[in-house]
């Protein structure tokens, strides 16, 4: 759960019902009663409150969006390589209307 | 320019009144960050790394304005993601605005030449443009050439519309003190009220956990870049969190003196870590056991300096001993004794 709660990318749960859900997982509280996590649903509005007993299993789906995103592994990267990510994330911001 | 009088007023007689009252936690800053989609991706940066789906969830003026009045803090910080992003902020601030609070709007100022017009000049709204160096060091920091003259061309344009404009700048391992010194002076030369400054910590989900300044050498760097300050240097910040930079003297943090509200809640413990959240500051006061959290008290805090964590703990030290008022009173009235 704890490592869930860490991950910076959506995660699958399937839940006792047999439903699984797709979110991030943003919050946790393990000494409630009963202990329970917070997520936003991938594609829908507001948020879930799921107990734990409720949860079957975990899967980290999502891409981990920390990953690769370090300033050494920036800086390790080649000039030309650097030019064309910092294009491409100027263009996304450009694209929705950021820049 | 400096910081208007009624700023200082408004600060000092909070304080004040939370120590007659016996309030032994009290807010100083509230972090309000109502997005956290950015239009740069600095490396290194925790605060923007979520999926898609996060990144396009906005806290709404209401939301916002409740944050600011549950806490209660004098002075609302907006850093985020990037602020000017969001289509509602102006709402936001002039909400904030009326409610008499002091906004330091954080931004990297790509957008904000083309949003001033959506925005009033009032001693209550600061533009803090994020600024890490001269061009050099700013352009390499934020991973985008070009990004350092947009910026100076949209400090030039605020000033000029009588905005109240500051710089933030965050130090990280390898910054060279010389350079940084030529940039206040920069800074000072373009017309910003004032400067704030902070060592980078990592962030508990940042994905940069090396680039991060250690104690030691964090004290080391600040001494060699703040020590015989030029005349002109101005700093929006308390005199003694400077000095605590520099090692002269030493806090534990005061966590819930900068507390964040975002899309999750209210964050626990501080700005940076991210051990939970609350539902209200008052859950947040009560139920977060900030005896965790500090230096020596938790390893995610060993290193940690930042101002979001020590700058409320050095105010704390001006009102709370004569000590600490005197030396807040010489370090501002002869800055270059430092
Ligand atoms: S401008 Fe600020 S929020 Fe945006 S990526 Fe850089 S450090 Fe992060
Ligand atoms: S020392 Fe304070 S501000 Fe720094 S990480 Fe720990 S709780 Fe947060």
């Amino acid at each position: 759960m704890e490592l869930a709660f860490d991950y910076r990318g959506d995660v699958t749960l399937e839940v006792t019902s047999g439903e699984k859900i797709e979110g991030y997982i943003f919050n946790r509280n393990a000494v409630a009663s009963p202990p329970f996590l917070q997520l936003f649903p991938k594609g829908q509005p507001g948020e879930m409150k799921i107990p734990y007993p409720d949860i079957v299993a975990i899967a980290f789906t999502g891409e981990d969006t920390a990953s690769g995103r370090s300033w050494e592994a920036w800086v390790r990267k080649k000039e030309s390589e650097r030019k064309a990510e910092a294009a491409r994330i100027a263009g996304e911001a450009q694209a929705r209307g950021h820049l | 320019m400096a910081v208007p009088v009624s700023q200082m007023y408004t600060v000092a007689t909070y304080v004040l009144a939370q120590k007659l009252k016996g309030v032994k936690r009290y807010p100083l800053v509230l972090m309000l960050e109502p997005l956290f989609r950015c239009n740069l991706a600095c490396a290194g940066c925790g605060k923007i790394q979520y999926p898609d789906h996060v990144l396009d969830k906005r806290l709404t003026p209401e939301q916002c304005w409740t944050a600011a009045e549950e806490c209660g803090a004098p002075i609302v910080s907006i850093p985020g993601g990037e602020p000017l992003i969001h289509p509602e902020m102006p709402t936001i601030v002039k909400g904030l605005v009326e409610r008499k609070k002091y906004v330091y709007l954080c931004t990297n100022a790509i957008l904000l030449e083309r949003k001033l017009d959506d925005y009033t000049p009032s001693k209550y709204l600061t533009f803090s443009i994020h600024m890490d160096g001269l061009r050099e060091e700013h352009d390499i920091a934020v991973c985008r050439d070009g990004v350092y003259e947009v910026a100076v061309r949209a400090i030039k344009a605020a000033l000029r519309r009588g905005f109240r404009v500051t710089t933030n700048t965050t130090l990280f391992d390898d910054a060279d003190p010389e350079r940084v010194r030529q940039f206040f002076d920069a800074m000072m030369e373009l017309g910003v009220e004032g400067m704030m400054i902070s060592p980078g910590y990592s962030y508990q989900k940042a994905p940069d956990q090396k680039n991060f300044l250690k104690r030691q050498r964090t004290r080391e760097l600040f001494e060699r870049i703040l020590h015989a300050p030029k005349k002109g240097w101005r700093f929006n910040q308390s005199p003694l969190f400077l000095d605590f930079l520099m090692g002269k003297v030493d806090y534990q943090c005061t966590p819930w003196g900068n507390p964040t509200y975002n899309i999750f809640g209210w964050q626990k413990p501080c700005y940076l870590l991210q051990d939970g959240y609350a539902a209200t500051f008052t859950e947040l006061i009560e139920d977060t056991n900030w005896d965790n959290y500090g230096t020596g008290r938790n390893e995610k805090c060993a290193d940690c300096m930042v101002h979001c964590g020590y700058e409320a703990s050095a105010v704390n030290d001006t009102f709370s001993t004569l000590r600490g008022f005197g030396r807040t009173v010489v370090a501002t009235l002869m800055p270059t004794a430092r």
